[in-house]
């Protein structure tokens, strides 16, 4: 074997201008094959960093107004979610959801203070913290003290922070108002897609009036990876707040639900589908450097035909010839393939850290584990592209290579 | 016997097919030195070819060293030829990237002998042929009798049965012709049997045995 290699060292290193020239052709296949891969997986990576600002799995659930008559009800009813509901779909449907979470959100409410004023107010338990994910919090997020003494506390966002004080780290610790009462600041927190400004359920229940409305419920579902899973789960907890509120099931206003997991595992799809298209495309631009190198090497075999046949003369076998030429045909690929590959994401980590962040290619560059394919690939094509001309080779007769010219 | 031939016939296909070896009748025994002499189109050089299992004839029966050599498949005629068969080319046919010990170790290479062995057995036949401080030459740095003394090496290195040479000195000078001769001289003394093909009377007349071919068939050398 490694006597088969040194042969092989030996021809292309005699004939290096053709190896080089077949070998650029490959190598540059390879590169844009690495440089496409990359910004697709950027434009994914896009995506993901999107979706992944809060996590995917959860169905949010809004109140809204039927369509359809149902057991006596006449249509044009305004459903309003309760608390009892959340009980209700964790019992029901309890094989796929982890929990229900009330959540609200009043856009009309203002945050203000002697510097200035912001919009827009979540009231939230503390567990929303685990579902949003936030790049950073400074002080703490809502407590289940403060869910359960009412505290009138608020965390701000990075944005409010800084709009309604001089630096994020005055706001902590001091006071804003808003609804009309005094709340203290107990955390700023910075979400990559959001600026809510978060205050404990409970105390903006107690300041509304103690209602048993409830404005928005969020399913967290467990173990649904398909969309379809996604889609029947969705609507078997409609029907529950259809028996729930004698609404029709199939009644699509009655309630408005935000299926994100839906959402998530549609732009899965669209992201392999993207990551197909990007492997085909370059692998016909490596298909490009193949038929050079398939056709340099038929080249090389006709004008080694005298040395062929000198090797056939004393004792090389047909299966050694083209063990030999396809051999010859992987080493160039799979070098300069190489050579490519590593330029690819040479260029590609130099790409990674001049890409301003907020643009919509984020971190394009390309893991080892493509390393590994991108070799099966060159080996294969490399194979192919010498097959042949191998074929060709074998059917060399000796008589004729050496016939005298 | 090493080599015996009955009733070999050979004609090459064409619109006019031609009947190139007709009912050749040819035996030569194990040490002998023989030359096989005809004009150019006399068939000589498809003889040669049959005898190095290179090409294949039509009806009769060709035994090497025992062995039947008919319908062989490509694998088969390979390894007879490299176990079996020297050959000397009147263009040397050496590899031109090759040093002259890789040239004469290629034989072996295609047997499977390692890397360090194949380079002994090589540089002893180089020693053998006074060209010991020429091994690391390529071809191209050689003279045209040196280079066909490599060739030699290259055919004498799997110790073959027999040494097949076609116009060995077709390309040489009178002088070196001679020193070539000699060389074969040498081999056959110490038992190689030898088959040279020629054209050239002199080197004929070098040999224990001439026989000559004309048109296809076998005129004369039966002693």
């Amino acid at each position: 074997m490694i006597d088969l290699l040194r042969e092989i060292a030996q021809t292309l290193r005699n004939n290096r201008l053709r190896t080089v020239l077949t070998g650029v052709s490959v190598a540059w296949g390879i590169f844009i094959l690495i440089l496409l891969l990359g910004a697709s997986r950027g434009l994914i990576n896009y995506f993901n960093d999107f979706a992944s600002a809060e996590s995917s799995n959860v169905i949010s659930i809004w109140g809204g107004y039927t369509t359809k008559p149902f057991k006596g009800y006449k249509e044009g009813r305004q459903i309003k979610l309760q608390e009892s509901d959340a009980d209700a779909i964790s019992k029901n449907v309890s094989d796929r959801v982890v929990k229900v979470s009330r959540i609200a959100t009043i856009d009309s409410a203002s945050i203000a203070t002697s510097k200035g004023k912001v919009n827009s107010l979540t009231a939230v338990y503390p567990d929303e913290q685990t579902r949003i994910k936030l790049k950073y919090l400074k002080g703490r997020f809502i407590n289940d003290r403060d869910i359960a003494e009412k505290r009138r506390v608020i965390v701000l966002s990075d944005f409010a922070a800084t709009t309604l004080f001089p630096t994020e780290e005055k706001a902590l610790g001091a006071t804003v108002n808003s609804m009309g009462v005094a709340w203290t600041v107990v955390g700023v927190a910075k979400q990559d897609w959001n600026r809510q400004n978060f205050i404990p359920y409970s105390t903006y229940k107690s300041i509304t009036g103690n209602s048993k409305d409830v404005e928005q419920l969020n399913v967290i579902l467990k173990d649904i990876d398909t969309e379809g899973a996604a889609l029947s789960t969705e609507k078997d907890v409609v029907s529950v707040l259809g028996n729930e509120h004698s609404f029709a099931a199939d009644d699509r206003s009655a309630v408005w639900t935000w299926n994100r997991l839906k959402n998530y595992l549609e732009m899965n799809a669209v992201g392999i589908v993207l990551e197909i298209g990007v492997w085909v495309l370059g692998l016909l631009f490596l298909l490009t450097g193949l038929v050079g190198v398939s056709n340099i090497v038929f080249v090389s075999v006709r004008e080694r035909t005298h040395e062929i046949g000198i090797r056939r003369a004393i004792g090389a076998k047909p299966r050694s010839i083209l063990t030999q030429v396809i051999l010859e045909s992987v080493a160039i690929t799979g070098l300069f393939g190489y050579m490519g590959l590593f330029l690819g994401m040479f260029v590609l980590q130099i790409a990674s850290t001049i890409i301003p962040e907020g643009s919509p290619i984020v971190n394009p560059t390309v893991d080892i584990s493509l390393a590994l394919k991108v070799t099966i690939a060159l080996i294969v094509a490399g194979a192919l592209a010498g097959l042949f001309p191998a074929l060709k080779a074998i059917k060399i007769k000796p008589v004729e290579a050496l016939r005298d010219e | 016997m090493i080599i015996k031939l009955h009733d070999v016939n050979k004609t090459y296909p064409g619109v006019v097919p031609l009947h190139v070896l007709k009912d050749i009748n040819l035996e030569i025994r194990r040490g002998e030195f023989v030359s096989i002499m005809g004009a150019s189109g006399s068939g000589k050089s498809t003889l040669l070819n049959i005898l190095g299992i290179l090409d294949s004839y039509d009806t009769g029966e060709y035994y090497l060293d025992g062995v039947l050599i008919k319908d062989l498949s490509e694998n088969r005629a390979a390894e007879l030829r490299n176990r079996m068969i020297g050959f000397v080319f009147q263009s040397f046919n050496l590899i031109g990237y090759k040093t002259a010990l890789e040239n004469v170790a290629l034989p072996l290479y295609y047997q499977g002998i390692g890397r360090k062995r194949r380079n002994a057995m090589a540089m002893e036949q180089l020693e053998r042929l006074g060209l010991a401080d020429r091994a690391h030459h390529l071809p191209g740095e050689l003279s045209g009798g040196q280079k066909q003394r490599v060739a030699i090496a290259r055919a004498i290195v799997t110790n073959p049965s027999i040494i097949l040479a076609d116009e060995p000195t077709g390309a040489l000078d009178s002088h070196t012709s001679r020193e070539v001769m000699e060389v074969f001289r040498q081999l056959n003394r110490d038992g190689m049997t030898i088959v040279v093909v020629t054209h050239d009377p002199t080197v004929g007349a070098a040999t224990d045995r001439l026989i000559r071919i004309v048109d296809g068939e076998i005129e004369s050398g039966h002693d």
